[in-house]
This record gives structure tokens, sequence and C-alpha cells, in this order.
């Protein structure tokens, strides 16, 4: 575990020159006010803290020097200590010393001899005199002239990144009108340029999607446990291997696969393999063996699940796809062993208890399904009866997950990227005017267009949209404002349904070529879910109302 | 379903340690405070079966901390993080209510013994 | 998803092997059963939710989530303007789903779809001629004519499902 040695290395060295920071600050403060309070209470805690993660990480000395500190601003704190005279310079000569020792654990040295620092402390909390050499003082008058050192870590909120993702993610779209907008126009300065912002906005997409990764481990290394409890709930033997935890994906995927990979890799273990007198009876290995790996295939990232159990039963399920109606005798009979395999994962077919027992597969992997599904990702299943079955979750290395609000017009919901949306609204009659055949609202002094989104995703055409008629208005107007170029547009919705994170799939083609729509997106529960493009949106509006 | 718990430390290094030790164990870590604000209020939007408590934090002692939890969750079970040294708070700690206190710094072995032992504790309290 | 479909065209075409034999597809369209080859299906499902998709001509039904991949799902029916009237589509239809080159394409039909071997002779080549395009005609590969009389339209999938092919006609108001 290499990387989480690594891991722990790191936060230790940015806490640990937080501290510091903190802690000459708080020193200065105390020598122009030795009675300051608050001050000797940060000191004290941040020793603590110090002490406690220098050991952790057995840096001994170093948290024998935060210790000793530690006792010596709690004397300090009860009273029992003044901060004067021969105290104060041995304080800064300790403060000075976890910098030294702090520096030398990032630069991969040994720590620098405290000894003679200890001793002293050590006197001061007895009570004693210290010893003070010149040379201590030397030191802290170097102190002044070493440079600055900040942390070369900064913690962030996924929230953030997944905002800064979002903006790039419209930046690119931009970007690419941009560049079909030059190459219409022909200005060759012009298209330098949008050259120019094409290359950069692509590094700075990679950049930030490089931002969100982190290693598979974090999710992986969750498994032993469930393995163990598993094989102990089921009385059987397991080992688990893992290998690829250093594989870099989206924390964000890592996230929505997660249910997925823990309800197969329970499968694994309580269906997938044997019980130790079966395995015997079969000539297997009494110890089960269950393989989590990850491993990179050009810009997929591949987790695996792989036991060496009883393998599907395909012939079992094929019955079982019959008998369930997913399909009928003759077809089935013509699927090929993927084909069969791919019912294990249809919702009505994982319920089915005896699959289970026969095949060993079965409850509750739809989940498995539908997460790969609203990634994006893929299933791939291999199986040797009698030998072992592999899983592998075929996933992208990055998502552009963005914030949206599902609206519903005819029984259908559209989601509307949150970047374009201003506010909504509940709106009676009253409130709506008709100005040159149009539906007009005023906000904040400004009049807002409103339009039927039935209107404009279902008329044909680009002919003129039918003169307003407030006698068509019955009862409260649910209003979305859309705001596009600084140009605000009201959309008349059925209701409104709730405000998601959605990953927007790109339609395939043949459909591909109409704009109105920004893509689809898989909801929780397998619906589709058309995405609204809002620039295609308002432009088609100002069309049809001329 | 897995056991939540909340981790209550000012240390982030700590939190990350721990944390992981406790996911790795199967655990679920349902929030990190990093003060005794912030602990309060997430023991209670969060309802964990166990809450980690460290013994000094910035704002206010753990101690303060176990104390007013004491109050508006008296279920809540909390075990005392502390430092070699620290026995007098560990104590009084115990007669608030603490069910047990980890001394840093720990091995994995013995924050899961501790923890497993204290929701232990829960089931049977629950149970009975 | 697609990973596993994409394994499976080795068994098939073993199948295929002796070299007279043609494997189809076969489905009812109004009162007619049209084929299609079985290397150009990629599968047969009951048909999923169909998200309607507007700005899309009529025979277009929508949208459909198989398997991960988000299809259009076409309405032969309609297409070729051979909906029996007073039978509209049952509750539960079946899905064809169809390959072309970069995309995939659902068509829904009434009934379970049902495979059927014969041997190639028996598929008279359709007419060179195109009568008229927006018939199914043009998409004809051939009519085979089985012993017992009945007769089979094979279509060619490769020449339905161009986009242009799919996309033509926007028609006057999207289905429902």
């Amino acid at each position: 575990m290499k990387t989480r040695d690594q891991e722990y290395r790191e936060l230790f060295m940015a806490e640990a020159l937080e501290y510091y920071d903190s802690m000459s600050r708080h020193l200065s403060e105390l020598e122009r006010n030795p009675d300051a309070g608050p001050a000797l209470n940060e000191l004290f805690r941040l020793m603590h803290n110090l002490k406690a993660n220098a050991r952790a990480m057995g840096f001994t000395d170093l948290g024998e020097v935060a210790h000793h500190l530690e006792t010596l601003f709690g004397m300090i704190r009860d009273q029992e200590r003044t901060f004067s005279g021969a105290l104060i310079r041995v304080v800064f000569a300790g403060v000075d010393a976890l910098g030294n020792m702090i520096r030398a654990v990032g630069a991969n040295q040994t720590l620098p001899d405290a000894t003679a620092l200890l001793d002293n402390l050590d006197r001061l909390v007895r009570g004693e005199e210290p010893v003070l050499e010149d040379a201590e003082m030397l030191d802290t008058e170097q102190e002044s002239n070493k440079k600055m050192e900040l942390s070369d870590l900064v913690y962030i909120q996924v929230k953030k990144l997944d905002n800064l993702l979002n903006l790039v993610g419209e930046l690119v779209i931009d970007r690419d009108r941009i560049m079909t907008l030059a190459q219409e126009i022909g200005n060759p300065a012009l298209l330098a340029t949008a050259q120019h912002l094409f290359r950069i906005s692509d590094d700075l997409q990679y950049s930030v999607m490089d931002a969100r990764l982190v290693g598979v481990g974090v999710l992986l290394n969750k498994f032993p446990r469930v393995v163990r409890d598993v094989a102990a709930a089921e009385d059987k033997q397991v080992e688990l291997t893992m290998s690829g935890q250093d594989v870099q994906i989206d924390r964000n995927i890592l996230q929505i696969i997660t249910d997925a990979l823990l309800h197969l890799v329970r499968n694994a273990v309580s269906h997938g393999l044997e019980t130790t007198a079966q395995r015997q009876q079969a000539g297997k290995p009494a110890v089960g063996r269950l393989t989590l790996s990850a491993l990179t295939e050009r810009d997929d990232v591949l987790i695996q699940v792989r036991d060496d159990g009883r393998g599907i039963d395909t012939e079992a399920v094929r019955r079982k796809a019959v008998e369930r109606g997913l399909t009928n005798a003759s077809i089935a009979a013509t699927l090929d062993e993927q084909a069969v395999w791919a019912f294990l994962f249809e919702p009505g077919f994982s319920m089915a208890q005896k699959v289970t027992d026969i095949s060993g597969r079965g409850v509750g992997l739809d989940v498995v399904k539908l997460a790969l599904d609203s990634l994006g990702g893929q299933l791939r299943v291999e199986s040797q009866l009698g030998q072992g079955t592999t899983f592998t979750l075929v996933l992208p290395t990055s998502i552009a997950v963005k914030g949206a609000l599902l609206v519903e017009v005819d029984e259908r919901p559209y989601a509307i990227p949150l970047l374009h949306t201003d506010t909504v609204l509940a709106l009676h009659p009253g409130q709506i005017s008709v100005v040159g055949g149009v539906l007009v609202t005023h906000l904040h002094e400004q009049a807002v267009p409103l339009v039927p989104l039935r209107q404009l995703l279902h008329d044909e055409g680009d002919d003129p949209l039918p003169p307003a008629n407030k006698a068509d208005l019955i009862g409260s107007q649910q209003v979305l404002v859309v705001n596009y170029n600084n140009r605000r547009l009201g959309l008349v919705v059925d209701r409104f349904l709730r405000q998601q994170n959605i990953v927007i799939k790109p339609l395939s083609k043949p459909l591909d070529t109409i704009d109105l729509f920004g893509g689809v997106t898989l909801l929780g529960s397998g619906q589709v879910c058309l995405v609204l493009d809002v620039p295609a949106l308002t432009r088609l509006f100002l069309t049809k109302r001329a | 379903m897995n056991k939540r718990i909340l981790i209550v430390d000012d240390s982030f290094y700590m939190r990350t340690m721990l944390k992981n030790m406790l996911t790795d164990a199967g655990y679920e870590v349902v929030g990190e405070a990093a003060n005794g604000a912030q602990a309060l209020e997430m023991a209670a939007s969060t309802t964990p079966d166990l809450i980690t408590l460290d013994v000094i934090l910035p704002d206010n002692t753990g101690l303060d901390v176990l104390k007013s939890l004491r109050q508006t969750q008296p279920s809540s079970k909390v075990v005392m993080c502390s430092a070699v040294g620290q026995e007098v708070i560990v104590n009084e700690a115990i007669e608030n209510g603490a069910l047990a206190y980890i001394v840093k710094p720990f091995s994995e072995e013995k924050v899961l013994e501790i923890v497993g032992a204290a929701l232990q504790n829960d089931a049977t309290e629950q149970k009975a | 998803m697609a990973e596993i479909e994409l394994a499976a065209p080795a068994p098939k075409a073993d199948r295929a092997k002796p070299v007279e034999m043609v494997q189809l597809i076969v489905f009812r369209l109004g009162d007619e059963d049209y084929g299609i080859r079985i290397e150009q299906v990629k599968e047969v499902t009951v048909t999923p939710e169909v998200a309607r998709m507007p700005k899309t001509p009529p025979f277009i039904k929508g949208i459909a989530n198989l398997r991960g991949d988000i299809i259009a799902i076409i309405d032969l029916e309609e297409r070729f303007r051979l909906r029996p009237a007073g039978r509209p589509l049952p509750e539960r239809t079946y899905t064809v789903a169809v390959e072309a080159a970069d995309y995939t394409l659902g068509l829904v039909v009434r009934e379970v779809p049902r495979p059927f071997t014969l041997p190639l002779s028996q598929i008279e080549p359709a007419p060179e001629f195109v009568q008229d395009a927006s018939t199914r005609d043009k998409y004809l590969e051939g009519i085979a004519k089985l012993p017992d009389g009945s007769i089979i339209i094979v279509l060619d999938m490769r020449k339905l499902l161009t986009p242009s092919e799919v996309m033509r006609l926007p028609g006057k108001g999207a289905s429902s």
C-alpha cells in the first residue's frame, strides 16, 4: 500500500507546515503580549496535534520536541511558568527546530539532532534554568533570513471542482461555435485566434479533469472487510487479492459505482464461490480466490471482479429467460452466451431466486447495469462453467457532471442545465400580458417574453408562433426563466420536478442533428430524459416570434 | 447495514487516518468535524452510531462537546481520542458518559478493537 | 454492454457457413412478413420505455435506453404506411435492434420476431428500378417465395439506415 503511505506523508507535511506557520505567528503575538490567552491555547493545541501526528508517522524526535513544548505551553497557560527570559529563547529555538525537522521530513533527509534542545526543555519543565549556547542564539537570528515556505498542497471541495468542470464544459461548447463561425467568416486572423482558443481550452479541460482524479484504491481498500464479513456469514474461505489501487479515475465516477461494485463482490462471494465442501468435491483448492483489480485501457478504466467459483450456467439462464417472457424459445435458442448472460442484468430477472441457486448469479445485478448506463460505461462478462466468472466494469476516466433543473411537459421530463436558468416563477394570469401577440411578464422592471415550452418543442417548421391569447391561460403558470446572452426567456412548463446533477450523453446518429437537444441523460430510474439546449431554444424562439 | 461513525478531530491528517482505518474495516464515516461547533451540528444532522471525539479542539474542549452531546443526544455513543498524559481528562470524560478512549498514536488493531467493543455495547444496550 | 454484443458475430458467422443458406429474423408489418438478415440484427428485446423525441418525423417513435445505448426507435408500419386500420400498436411490442455502420436503430414490431432459415436461391432479387422513394421498394434486397406460397419481404438495412434517410420527411406534427 505504497500509495496510502505516500498520501499520509503528504497530508502530514502539508499540515505540519501549516502548524509551523501558525506557531510562528502566535509566538510573535505572545512576545508582544505575554498574557495572550487565545494565542497560548492555540500554541498548546498545535503542539498537541503536531506531537500526535509526528508520533503516528514514526518521527519520534519531532514528536518529543512538540510534546515538551506542549507541556511548557500548558504550564504557561496554567500560570506555572511565565513567558519571559531564557524560556522565550528556548521556546523560539524549539519552534525553529520543529521547522527544520519538518523541512527535513519533506526533503527526505535525516532529522537534525535535538538532544541539547530536549535537555533544555526538560530543565524548563522541571523548573531549572536552561543552558544557553551561542549557537542557538545564532540559529534564531538566521531564521529571519530563511525562505518562507508554504505547503505544496491545498485541500479543495469536490463541489468547487464540479463547478469548475461545468464551466469548462460550457467554455468548450462556445469554443466550438466560435471555431465554426471563424471558418464560415474566413478571416485568417480570427481563425488563428480561434485555433489558439481551441488548444488552450483543450488543455484547460484536461487539467481540470486531471485535478479530479483519485486512486481507485480509495474504493478498493474498503473491500477486504466486506469480503471477510460475507465469507464469514456464508461460512466460506476466501482469499482476496487486489491490484491497481494506483489507477486514476474521476472521484465522482467512483462514487457512482460504489454500490455496483459492492453488489458484484457480495455476489461473487455468496453465489459465485462454492462452499469449501463443494470445492473439494470438484477437486479445487479449498480456499476460493477472489481478485479485485483496476487497470487502464486506452482512455478507459477497467475494474474487474474475478472469482474462481462455479461459473454461470448458461443453459439455466437461457431457460429462465424464456420462462420469464424476456424472449421466446426459438430466439433464445439462437442467442450466444454473451446475449444470454445479458439477461442476468434485467431488473425482472434478478429477482429469480431459482436462477441464483442454479447459476450462482442474479441478485440485484440490475443495479450494476443502471450505474454503468448512467456513466456511459459498459459491462463485460466472462465465465467458464466450473472455472469461475469475471465481471469487468468499463468506465470512462472522467465525466462531466452538470447541475440541472428537471421540468415536465406532457408527462415527459426534460433537463435544463442550471448554468442557463435564472429563476422559477408561479404566475397568475393577472401578472401576464400580451404584447404584439407574445406573452410577457415583468420581472425586476424588465419585460420577459413567455412561451409554452410545449409550443417550442412540438410546433413544426419555422412558421411564426400563433398569436398568444390570454384566454388560454388557466390557473397558475409555472415558468422557468432561462438566460442566454443576457436575453431572458420564460418557458411555461407543466411542473417542476427537481434539481439534480446529471451526466450528459451526446445523442447518437441519426438524431444528433437536432440542435434543440444538448444530449440525453438517464435518470436514476433508468428513464431517458432529453437535455434542452437553452441557446438553441432561445434562437428558435426569436426565429418563430418574427 | 454498516455502522455509521462521525469523526471529530482538528487535524486533517488524523481524521484521514482514522477515516481510512474505519472505512477499510467496513464502517461508514458519515462526517468529519474539525471543531466542537461542527461536531454538535453534524452529530445532530447525521445521528451517527458512534462518535470519535478528540479531547482538544480549537473552539472548545472535547469534554465540553461531550457534555453538550449528553444533553442533546443522550443515546449517542462516544469514544474519546487523546494523547498520553491526559488521563485526568479521560477519566472525567468516562464519568461523563464516554464509552472508551483511544490513545494517540494509535494502531489500526487498537482502534478497531475499541470501536468494535463500543458499538457492541451499543447493540447489547439496544437489545436489552 | 456494446462490448458483449460485439463478441456475438463469430458464432453467427459459423452458423451461416452452408453457403447457400440464409438466416433471417422475420417479423410482421401490417399483414405482411418482413425479414432482415441475422448479421444485421444486434438483438431482439421487449421494447423498453420510449421517450418521444420532438422535432422528428412521426415514424420515429422516440429514443430508448437499450443496455446503456440511447437509440432511436423507428416504426416501419408508419414509415411504409402499412398500418392496418383500427389496429394500433399493442401495449407490449418488441424491438429489433439493427446495426448501421456506426450506430444502432430499433425497429418496433407488434409480434415476437422469429428466426427463419432458407436457401439463398429462394430470394428473388428486387428489381433495380426504384418506383417511389417513399415506399419500401427502395430498401428491398429481394422477395423470398416459400414452398407453401407465402412470401417474406427481405429488407436491406444498410439502405434504410443512412441518417439522411431516417431523418427525411420532417413531417407535420410529431406523433405520439
